[in-house]
């Protein structure tokens, strides 16, 4: 019976309204959700489970209101969720944070695990390679569809193609968007997610190598340029092709 | 135009359960998907789209607050919230969803034997099996109990006579709930497509309601097998029972087309630009803007209260006619003012508010007119009915 992991992270919200309190992002009145490709890694663990048996827990690192979206995978139909949390871990950089990962997948047994390209926030896209750096374990990053029949087949983009790759396991896929659309949860999975237990467990990771000095917000977008009437259209298309190069 | 994220002005939002969130995020997230990109052509068809059948079925939203026989036994509140994110996409769906739930299945559910609870609820509250009610007839509207459908025992069956008339689903039911007089006394018989006599044409022609199924039921010597009669009621109890859920549930579901509208005329005069400047800033504006969110804030804080005593059990009637003629009429008030501020745009089908504004219309007719709330309320007060001119 394969266990089967998902990585699943609380993000802002990426319709929400970023605001800056001094020196970092204040982040106290978003909204917070599942990272979005982590939806995708989502839909593909539940369609490897029901293709080739097995259990999806869904994994996250984070505080008590990193439940909220444990029990958005538990309605969509993962099987088991898991939240980690320790010491220091609000300040914990890409290594630390792998390591946390990788010693919690090596207690939960996992065989295959699946993650998004990259988190709504951060978009490093180290995770899913980086745990399997420090796991030993096969990785394939960005794929774009999997097929679970004989054996694990994912396709990935490669050198403005794609690359079909049979998988040995134990292995860590991310998933990039593609084809798939995540299932949407039902009022039968919410009812069980309002009555499924989130499975805490602390865990302990070495020191950050890296601090965070400060984060700034992107420079404001210039003001829009307006043109009115038929006279305007050749000096638009002019700049259309020569400055916004969309022509 | 910008993602709506909700309208909660006073935090309601905190007096919900987590469940009640996940499920109007679910229904929140499907609208914005499924509906809102499909309504337009779908009013333009005039046509209730089969998929979102199939959806609200796959979903578990119908028959909501039922338990048991498949049915979810959610609170009135997440009902309530469920109806109000359906119309914030669009009335038609949310009557859908009220005559499957409230009007079809809630009275197999209550005055049903546990013969046809068995054999329709599951099929009906997985979408599989749609439902509708047929109360009213053309010469009987607001006046039900003076109705001349009429059920005759025949010894091994019953025989079925007369028409009803502004039946929601009809064309499309495969169940229909209908009320006749049995000797003279109101009792529910469930009719199912295809029964001999029974015919159900679509009524053609509104201006409301347009991706909406709206039937005339008719019965010529209809046969009615006698285990499909409801067991459990006689009498106007039977229907005004129904009523109250589906009025309850577009107390809440007027609230959707509200904020829908509300949420448009925002956004809208935020960008329009009149006099160098965008028309949000000028006073006017403003003004309607405040009495939007004033009457929906209100509004919201009614529907609540009033979902709270439904999952308690210590409503009583007159606090559902007061609840869904208020939220009926201001969100109607509503859509007419957003309409008006969006200018000529505002009869585009670019924007959403001319659909709700003539859909309005119907819910401030249909499930008790607003002046009949008006009545209720007037002999709740006096102790004096003044629906007819007897005494």
């Amino acid at each position: 019976m394969t266990n089967i992991v998902v990585l699943v992270k609380q993000v802002p919200d990426t319709n929400a309204k970023i605001v800056f309190n001094g020196e970092s992002v204040d982040l106290s009145a978003v909204k917070m959700v599942t990272s979005p490709y982590d939806e995708f890694a989502i839909e593909t663990a539940l369609q490897h489970k029901e293709s080739s048996g097995g259990t999806v827990t869904a994994l996250t690192v984070g505080g008590s209101g990193a439940d909220k979206i444990l029990k958005d995978a538990k309605a969509m139909g993962v099987d088991n969720i898991v939240r980690v949390w320790g010491d220091g871990f609000e300040t914990l950089d890409s290594n630390s944070f792998q390591s946390v990962l990788s010693g919690v997948l090596s207690e939960l047994g996992a065989d295959v695990v699946y993650c998004g390209k990259s988190s709504a926030d951060l978009g490093s896209g180290s995770t899913g390679p980086g745990v399997a750096e420090k796991l030993g374990w096969a990785s394939v990053s960005n794929i774009v569809s999997a097929s679970f029949g004989d054996g694990l087949t994912v396709t990935a983009p490669a050198d403005g193609g794609n690359a079909v790759v049979n998988v040995s396991l134990p292995a860590i896929i991310s998933c990039d968007k593609g084809d798939l659309k995540p299932r949407k949860p039902n009022v039968r999975g919410i009812m069980m997610a309002k009555k499924a237990q989130v499975d805490v467990r602390e865990a302990s990771a070495p020191a950050s190598t890296v601090t965070l000095v400060s984060q700034t917000p992107p420079p404001a977008k210039p003001a829009g340029k307006t043109y009115e009437g038929g006279q305007s259209a050749a000096e638009v298309a002019k700049l259309l092709r020569d400055e916004a190069n969309v022509l | 135009m910008e993602k709506f994220e909700g309208l909660d002005f006073y935090d309601i939002e905190s007096l919900l359960t987590e469940e009640e969130i996940m499920i109007r995020d679910m229904v929140r997230d499907y609208v914005d998907e499924e509906v809102i990109p499909h309504i337009e052509k779908a009013c333009e068809d005039g046509v209730f789209l089969d998929k979102w059948r199939q959806d609200l079925g796959e979903m578990g939203v119908l028959g909501a607050p039922l338990k048991g026989y498949g049915c979810p036994g959610l609170s009135y509140v997440a009902y309530g919230l469920i109806c109000q994110e359906l119309e914030r996409g669009d009335s038609g769906l949310r009557s859908f969803a009220s005559v499957q739930g409230s009007l079809a299945m809630y009275p197999i559910w209550d005055f049903g034997s546990e013969e046809q609870k068995n054999h329709y609820l599951p099929k009906m509250a997985s979408g599989e099996w749609v439902g509708c009610f047929g109360l009213t007839e053309p010469d009987y509207g607001s006046n039900p109990g003076g109705m001349v459908t009429k059920a005759e025992d025949m010894g091994d069956h019953y025989l079925l006579n007369g028409a009803k008339m502004w039946i929601t689903n009809g064309t499309i039911a495969d169940v229909a709930v209908v009320w006749a007089k049995l000797d003279g006394v109101i009792k529910g018989f469930i009719v199912e497509k295809g029964d001999e006599g029974f015919t159900a044409p679509e009524m053609k022609g509104k201006h409301s309601l347009k991706a909406s199924v709206t039937s005339e039921l008719v019965f010529q010597d209809c046969k009615i097998p006698k285990d499909r009669i409801l067991p459990g009621v006689k009498g106007l109890r039977g229907p005004f029972s129904c009523l109250n859920n589906a009025r309850y549930g577009i107390s809440w579901g007027a609230l959707g087309a509200a904020m829908a509208c509300f949420h448009s005329a925002k956004t809208y005069t935020l960008s329009r630009i009149q006099f160098d400047h965008p028309i949000a800033s000028y006073q006017l504006i403003q003004n309607k803007l405040a009495w939007m969110l004033r009457e929906i804030t209100k509004g919201q804080l009614l529907a609540y209260h009033l979902g709270k005593k439904k999952d308690d059990g210590t409503w009583f009637n007159e606090q559902i006619s007061l609840a869904k003629m208020n939220n009926v009429d201001i969100a109607l008030e509503i859509a007419r003012m957003s309409r008006d501020m969006h200018g000529a745009n505002g009869v585009l089908d670019e924007y959403p508010v001319m659909r709700h504004m003539a859909n309005l219309e119907s819910v401030k007719t249909y499930e008790g007119t607003h002046d009949i709330h008006n009545l209720i309320l007037g002999r709740y007060i006096t102790g004096i009915q003044a629906f007819t001119r007897e005494a």
